[in-house]
């Protein structure tokens, strides 16, 4: 029996890559691709995949609660996080997220078999670096998260979450609304409970929180690039 | 040392340049359907770029904007010093999606501009296009190709 992979990326040209390189491995076949985390969740829970690869920035749904929601709606989902950056507090949060893959778009190239063949034979797959945190926060607290620096995040639910990346793309509280079929008189209660929870007075105050806390990312331009903040398409 | 086309009859000679080594499988991908046209290399930053076309002599270069070590439309400037009349073209294929970014590309002397997100949609109306020395420019709603 093949084993059945759902692709989720925003990017088609990243999906076509994804597939290429995985569909030359015998016994491997794509079941699926999502362009964002919303269709990636309704695609997982409908195809009910053995692996799930997910990049982080995603508009709609990051990858990050896509994989929240994921692992709440069944743990014995598997998930690899693709992601443009390897930061300690995106590691960590896909961590605390449920993911048993790490890779670095720029090594996908390199990462992904082993990736999918790790979580194939019930093991997890972390990039380098992640494997080093997480020896790090061994040696060092028996932990692999640093606890006692709260993550930001977890104060908000998911649905607050959900409608803080939202909002800080742009959507009014009556297209949130739409999206997530409440009515906009309950998003507008969220906004303002998210809005209190954060401690923030704008709009423009919630849009820096989001980048801030990897819930939505910017792109940069050309001239400020580093290799670490290169958003892959 | 390669030679560009010089007929019609002969496969258009791409150069695919990202430096993110999935990206370029992608851009292969897309590309391949066509018999008439080959990928004759692949570079992972705008210095590499510069070098490959001296060895490779492609007749189009495919190239991303934001890389490593020498950007795109560093790496264009050059490329158009150096090869001003051999009939070579840049098409930019980018995640910028922006006006004012595909103006300094077209500045750079690029003759395509195509968004990431919509390479699936344009990439092979924009090579075709510039491929026959044609202007093919397309942010994320306006594809839109001129002679």
């Amino acid at each position: 029996m093949k084993l059945r992979i759902l692709l989720a990326d925003d990017h088609e040209i990243v999906r076509r890559g994804l597939c290429s390189l995985l569909q030359k491995h015998e016994g491997w076949e794509i079941c699926g691709e999502a362009s964002d985390g919303r269709e990636a969740l309704e695609m997982a829970k409908r195809l009910k995949p053995d692996v799930v690869i997910i990049d982080i920035g995603m508009p709609s749904l990051n990858g990050l609660d896509t994989t929240r929601q994921l692992m709440q709606h069944d743990p014995q989902f598997k998930v690899i996080v693709l992601t443009i950056t390897d930061s300690d507090q995106v590691i960590r949060e896909a961590l605390d997220a449920g993911a048993r893959g790490f890779v670095l778009k720029s090594d996908a190239a390199r990462d992904l078999v082993s990736a999918v063949e790790a979580l194939q034979s019930k093991r997890m797959f972390f990039t380098p670096r992640v494997n080093d945190l997480v020896l790090a926060g061994f040696l060092d607290k028996g932990h692999i998260v640093a606890r006692n620096e709260a993550p930001s995040l977890p104060t908000l639910t998911v649905r607050e979450r959900e409608i803080t990346q939202l909002l800080a793309e742009g959507k009014s509280s009556k297209e949130v609304a739409t999206l997530l079929n409440l009515s906009t008189k309950t998003v507008e209660t969220h906004r303002s409970n998210i809005m209190r929870k954060l401690s923030l007075h704008s709009i423009r105050d919630l849009v820096v929180y989001a980048i801030k806390n990897n819930i939505i990312q910017i792109q940069m331009p050309a001239q400020m690039h580093s290799p670490a903040e290169t958003p892959v398409a | 040392m390669q030679q560009r086309r010089n007929e019609n009859s002969m496969a258009v000679r791409i150069l695919l340049v990202d430096d993110h080594p999935i990206v370029r499988q992608g851009l292969r991908t897309l590309l391949q359907g066509r018999g008439d046209w080959e990928v004759v290399g692949e570079a992972s930053d705008g210095m590499e770029a510069v070098e490959k076309v001296e060895s490779l002599q492609p007749d189009v270069v495919v190239l991303d904007v934001t890389m490593p070590r020498m950007n795109g439309l560093e790496a264009c400037r050059l490329i158009q010093q150096k090869h001003k009349n051999a009939g070579l073209e840049v098409l930019f294929v980018t995640q910028h999606d922006s006006p004012q970014m595909m103006r300094e590309a077209l500045d750079a002397g690029a003759r395509g501009y195509v968004v990431k997100s919509n390479a699936a949609r344009d990439l092979l109306e924009a090579v075709e296009s510039v491929s026959q020395h044609r202007v093919f420019t397309a942010l994320a709603r306006s594809p839109q190709a001129s002679g």
